[in-house]
């Protein structure tokens, strides 16, 4: 449904988006978690034919990106969902699913029928007739969820959906789009709220400018943060230690009476782990499995990234310093 | 072009700008307030029957020059208030072209003010005829004159408004900074007026052929300006 090849996007010299390769299929949930200032947002606008690219293609819902002939078409395609609800605070909310309806070329009946569904399953169709300006943080939220649905797309971008929300006002959007996801609906959620995408997302990437890592919430557990396996002891001798050190590669640690190991296949190490601490006299009262959470293993990359950039700056730093310096002593020569 | 789609964003920004009350009001009482007070200082000036015409073509100009900054206000709220909502990204996300957004817009920027200075017009030549009637000895108004002032330079005058506001709109992220540089676009119709109080032209048929002639050059050339400045990519991207 949305296919990505190598999609850059510069703002003069900086670069927001860079050679991103991505394919979501039909019906997919899948989260672009990245800090602010990631590329995320440049990332939809991009796809929802709302900026341009700088280099690479996409294709979303069959339409081109960046084709002037099929661009109505692939907004048409596209519920969007920007950071910045953006909503018209003096119209009312039939009022404002009625205006957008209209521009997606949604017939009146149909409009209404959707317009009714709608602020009924978000919990607005009390207030239809309200002016927005009355509304809440949360049911200004829920509305823009409404208006990105009134075309009934098959594509969703949804920007940051519950940020600024309170816990309950998250919950309401998040279980909503549960339920688009139940519709099969192919959406991308942009979003830090790691939680979030761990409880939607089939898949999730991380992204800073480029796109670091892609996989299911399980599967990035598993990326660059290793599992440990702990196991508490009656008492924590030093031939316990050594034991256990002989079938790790890694350090172990010693908390108390606990004794952490990292693991590469927990259902291999750990028969091998708890056998050598039993040999070594071991009085074992509990084994427990440590998995990264996806909040380490996002931080584990970005950290890794981000000193990468900073060799990288500091690599050409040192060289833009050589070439000065040698030109500095050319011109020196060339002085004398 | 899609109609509807220009039907429809014309009839949304309508709607917003007849919430406020703000607009509402400057909307009814300017022209109403002008066209009474214009009539009453003719009334009460002691003017003589060969002088009242002269004066009277003078003050429906006058009359459209000051009810000038009713579009341009239009236009200021109609765009820059957009910026304010942040609501300009979901409409640029929909299907409608930035030509059928900036025309909605323009038009909504423009109808409304117009009809409230017609209105007005209409309305202050009728109590001027009714306040001169008895020293010319006929009604002055209607004439070519007052209908060329009232059905070309006046639309024309509106459309520099609107256009010039678009203009400001991508400079500026406050209503009221858009509103007092949208002033500027008044300095064409203030020349007019000095020229006109400097006898530097008289107000007559040919010299109104020739002030609509410029107003369309100048008019074609700010539609240009606003067309090139309405796009998709600069709104999202360079607009503050």
């Amino acid at each position: 449904m949305i296919e990505i090849e190598n999609l850059s996007r510069k703002f003069g010299d900086v670069t927001a988006v860079d050679g991103l390769t991505l394919t979501i299929a039909e019906g997919e949930v899948f989260g672009l978690l990245g800090p602010n200032g990631a590329g995320k947002t440049t990332t939809i606008r991009m796809l929802a034919g709302l900026i341009g690219k700088t280099s690479g293609d996409a294709w979303v819902a069959g339409c081109r990106v960046g084709d002037p002939v099929t661009a109505r078409e692939l907004r048409g395609h596209i519920g969007l969902m920007p950071e910045e609800a953006g909503l018209y605070l003096d119209l009312s909310a039939a009022r404002t699913l009625d205006f957008y309806g209209r521009l997606y070329q949604v017939p009146a009946a149909t409009r209404a029928e959707r317009t009714e569904r709608l602020l009924t399953m978000l919990g607005l169709w009390d207030r239809k007739d309200a002016r927005v300006r009355t509304f809440s943080k949360g049911m200004k939220q829920r509305l823009t969820i409404a208006r990105a649905l009134i075309h009934d797309p098959p594509v969703l971008f949804l920007d940051e959906p519950t940020a600024n929300l309170d816990p309950e006002g998250a919950k309401t959007v998040r279980d909503f789009l549960l339920q688009l996801k139940r519709e099969r609906r192919t959406i991308l959620l942009n979003t830090h709220q790691l939680t979030e995408a761990e409880r939607v997302c089939d898949r999730v990437g991380i992204m800073h400018t480029r796109l670091i890592a892609v996989g299911t919430p399980d599967g990035l557990r598993g990326t660059g943060s290793a599992r440990s396996t702990a196991i508490q002891l009656a008492v924590v001798t030093d031939a316990i230690v050594a034991a256990a050190r002989t079938t790790s590669r890694a350090d172990v640690t010693v908390a108390g009476n606990t004794i952490t190991v990292p693991v590469d296949k927990p259902e291999r190490d750990n028969p091998r782990l708890v056998h050598a601490i039993v040999a070594a006299g071991g009085d074992i009262q509990f084994v427990s499995g440590n998995v990264p959470t996806l909040e380490e293993t996002y931080l584990k990359l970005l950290g890794s990234e981000n000193n990468k950039n900073n060799e990288n700056n500091e690599n050409n730093e040192n060289n833009e310093s050589n070439e000065s310096s040698q030109k500095t002593g050319n011109n020196d020569k060339v002085a004398r | 072009m899609n109609w509807q789609n220009v039907a429809t964003i014309a009839r949304k920004d309508l709607t917003i700008m007849m919430a406020r009350r703000s607009l509402r009001i400057g909307i009814a009482v300017l022209p109403i307030g002008l066209a009474v007070l214009f009539s009453q200082i003719i009334a009460h000036a002691g003017i003589t029957a060969d002088a009242l015409p002269q004066y009277l073509n003078a003050f429906l100009f006058f009359f459209m020059i000051y009810t000038g900054a009713l579009p341009a206000t239009m236009a200021s709220y109609s765009m820059v208030g957009e910026k304010v909502e942040r609501s300009l990204e979901p409409l640029l996300a929909t299907p409608a072209s930035d030509g059928e957004i900036l025309l909605g817009k323009a038009l909504a920027a423009l109808t409304l003010p117009l009809a409230a200075i017609w209105a007005g017009m209409f309305l202050l030549m009728a109590l001027c005829d009714a306040v001169t009637h008895a020293t010319l000895g006929y009604l002055y108004f209607p004439n070519w004159l007052a209908a060329v002032t009232v059905f070309a330079v006046a639309p024309l005058l509106a459309l520099m408004a609107v256009a010039f506001s678009v203009l400001i709109s991508a400079r500026v992220s406050e209503v009221r900074t858009a509103q007092q540089l949208g002033g500027l676009a008044a300095i064409p119709g203030i020349g007019l007026y000095v020229g006109l109080v400097s006898g530097a032209f008289s107000l007559d048929l040919a010299s109104l052929a020739v002030m609509c002639g410029a107003l369309l050059v100048i008019d074609a050339g700010l539609a240009l300006a606003a067309r090139a400045t309405f796009h998709r990519e600069d709104i999202l991207t360079r607009w503050a």
